[in-house]
């Protein structure tokens, strides 16, 4: 008798329960019928009241009543943005991934893709939730939005749209001025180091992403890397490869690269990564290895979609032409 | 149907020998970069006999220290693992024991990948601190899955072996999962050792792969006669005078170290060892004393065909060799099952 009261008890709440849910799913999140102006949405700012509406970058049209205050950013990229235009103080949670700037790591992560602890997020009650496309599935953003979270999506595979993102998050946090600024400092950068270049698209460089331990990844064409290869006036030795890919040891020692750009870690034990390209067996006769003309860039700026992409550019450049060059 | 030998006879030695050989040349002369065979042949024998390479050749170093190396180093791998899974079957008497059945491969992994994440290394030798690591979790691995064998079953009966073999490999897959958890920051490094890379081999490594092959194979090809032994039964052999737990472990450890001397250099190779023999079956027979060494010039012939694959197929790029042997080696698979079975019924 005192079982069968228990299971119940136990009904009666799993019940209550189901109608709790039942509800939240029922009140759909600010209905994406009635947008304020179809045809521009992007462009269109109405300073009449405080309401924010942008299309992402998947072309989903967002409406925010006021500017974000509270943001969780799944991917890398987008945490520096939002520091890049001073907003950095809005991120409540980030993807496990973001680590640039330092201050990034004391705001509470709450993993990456597939394994976001969607409750977490949910939590910690933002507006807003930045993510890629690369870490988008559409469940997820079907439940944040269930949550009330609006979702910004971005997809930036070129410099142009490392510019259009910056953009948008600048508009999300009302901070377009800012925004600007970011995208400004980049494009004089740019600018900048694409005059003074002096290649004529002879010399060739080499990214190497996965040391040959792991097997030679690089970066092929449509990638932010091969763009600022462009832009210095060298060519990308593996502008045939489309993306990222794992390409054959013998097809770097054949297209001999001038230059070796190398992404890999270094975790402070044994060769660095350019004494262990220097040291590879074989790889002597590589003129860039001849001329030691390999550079290390171990921090990302030349693999995200964010403002450093600049800074990255401007190493390449003073690498490859700067003072003690080779 | 003639009666099969005994023994493996001398010309089939040579004949296993020639077409791994002839395989060996195919596989060193075609590549991502075409070299012409003719300058090929030059920069071997130049190579060997410490000659200088002619001025006319372009970049040599594409033969002799990248795909030479290589390609040696996966017929290496190839002989050895398949030697193991040939081992394994006939000693657990099961069609589908391997390294990775056993749970020895996963032992290794997790090995390596505990060496990676907490950076295990011996000053001096960078790298090697990962390989130590992973064989020594192969004996690791060995030790806990028999004497959890041993608890259950003092016999070691195969099915024993065989079913903790896999809830350890789920187990260490598990583990291997928290420890890439907590280790984030090493998950580039991680994955990229999990997916396995024989390119970038060097003459190190395979010297280091034929001494524990010369080493390891000796071991298991005396024992072809217990092992025939053993597929007839466990009983059988110890009624014939084995002494079925001395060879029992003499087996298991020999291939522990093999595999783990495999796994920790060119990453887990899913399904050459479990293949190989039984191809080399339907060639030679099911006597051990044949089967062994035909699965050890076999599986090196098998694995340089898919290594070869795995580099030419789009070139520049390359695809993980794990990816072309589990693809044939799946569909050979199924193919042999149901040969062998419709033959016999």
């Amino acid at each position: 008798m005192k079982y069968q009261s228990r299971i119940a008890v136990l009904l009666v709440l799993m019940l209550t329960l189901s109608l709790l849910f039942g509800c939240t799913q029922a009140t759909p999140p600010a209905s994406p019928s009635e947008p304020a102006s179809p045809s521009e949405p992007a462009e269109t700012e109405q300073p009449a009241d405080t309401s924010i509406t942008v299309t992402d970058m998947t072309g989903k049209e967002i409406t925010l009543d006021e500017p974000a205050t509270r943001v969780v950013a799944l991917t890398a990229s987008d945490c520096e943005i939002l520091f890049a235009i001073g907003a950095g103080d809005t991120l409540v949670g980030r993807g496990e991934y973001c680590d640039y700037p330092a201050e990034v790591l004391e705001v509470p992560a709450v993993q990456s893709g597939a394994n976001t602890n969607l409750e977490q997020v949910i939590d910690l009650e933002p507006q807003v939730l930045l993510m890629s496309t690369m870490a988008q599935t559409e469940e997820q953003v079907a439940a944040l939005e269930a949550a009330g979270i609006k979702v910004v999506v971005s997809d930036a595979d070129d410099i142009a749209g490392v510019y259009e993102n910056v953009k948008l998050i600048g508009k999300l946090m009302n901070k377009d001025a800012e925004a600007e600024a970011v995208i400004e400092n980049m494009k004089s950068t740019f600018d900048d180091i694409s005059a003074k270049a002096t290649g004529d698209g002879t010399k060739t460089v080499y990214f190497e992403v996965s040391p040959l331990q792991y097997g030679l990844w690089t970066a092929g064409s449509n990638t932010f890397m091969n763009e600022i290869c462009e832009m210095l006036g060298l060519k990308n030795a593996f502008a045939d490869v489309d993306g990222w890919g794992e390409i054959s040891e013998e097809q770097v020692l054949e297209r001999n690269p001038d230059y070796i750009v190398t992404i890999t870690m270094y975790f402070g034990e044994g060769p660095t990564p350019e004494e262990e390209i220097i040291a590879r067996t074989g790889w002597e006769g590589v003129t860039a290895v001849q001329n030691n003309a390999i550079l290390n860039l171990q921090n990302n700026e030349l693999s995200r979609p964010a403002p450093r992409l600049a800074d990255g550019a401007q190493l390449m450049f003073d690498f490859v032409y700067g003072e003690n060059a080779q | 149907m003639k009666q099969a030998s005994e023994h493996f006879r001398f010309w089939e030695y040579i004949a296993f020998i020639a077409v791994m050989f002839a395989t060996l040349v195919l596989c060193v002369s075609v590549g991502s970069v075409s070299v012409p065979f003719e300058n090929t042949l030059t920069i071997i024998k130049n190579t060997i006999f410490g000659l200088p390479i002619p001025g006319d050749i372009s970049s040599p170093a594409i033969i002799s220290a990248s795909r030479l190396p290589r390609v040696i180093c996966v017929a290496l791998v190839g002989a050895s693992l398949s030697l193991c899974g040939g081992a394994m079957q006939g000693l657990l008497k099961n069609p589908l024991a391997d390294g990775s059945t056993l749970g020895v491969s996963s032992g290794v992994a997790l090995g390596a990948i505990i060496a990676i994440a907490f950076n295990i290394t011996i000053p001096s030798l960078p790298f090697a601190g990962t390989i130590v690591t992973a064989i020594l979790f192969a004996f690791f691995s060995l030790f806990i899955i028999l004497s959890l064998a041993y608890k259950l079953d003092y016999s070691l009966s195969t099915n024993t072996i065989i079913l903790i073999g896999i809830i350890y490999s789920m187990f260490v897959n598990s583990v291997m999962s928290i420890v890439i958890t907590f280790a984030s920051d090493k998950l580039k490094h991680i994955t990229f050792w999990t997916m396995g890379s024989l390119s970038g081999s060097s003459y190190q490594n395979a010297l280091l792969l034929f001494t524990t092959l010369i080493i390891c194979s000796a071991i298991i090809l005396s024992h072809g006669r217990e092992l025939n032994a053993f597929a007839v039964g466990e009983e059988n052999a110890m009624h014939i005078g084995v002494n079925v737990k001395r060879v029992k472990l003499v087996i298991l450890i020999t291939v522990s170290v093999l595999i783990g001397v495999c796994v920790s250099i060119g990453g887990t190779i899913g399904f050459v060892g479990l293949v190989t023999p039984h191809i080399v079956r339907m060639l030679v027979g099911p006597n051990h004393r044949r089967l062994l060494p035909a699965s050890l010039f076999g599986g090196a012939t098998f694995l340089m065909l898919a290594d070869l694959v795995a580099r030419t197929l789009l070139k520049p790029l390359e695809l993980p060799i794990g990816v072309v042997t589990s693809f044939i080696g799946a569909i050979l698979f199924i193919f042999i099952f149901y040969k062998t079975r419709s033959a016999r019924g």
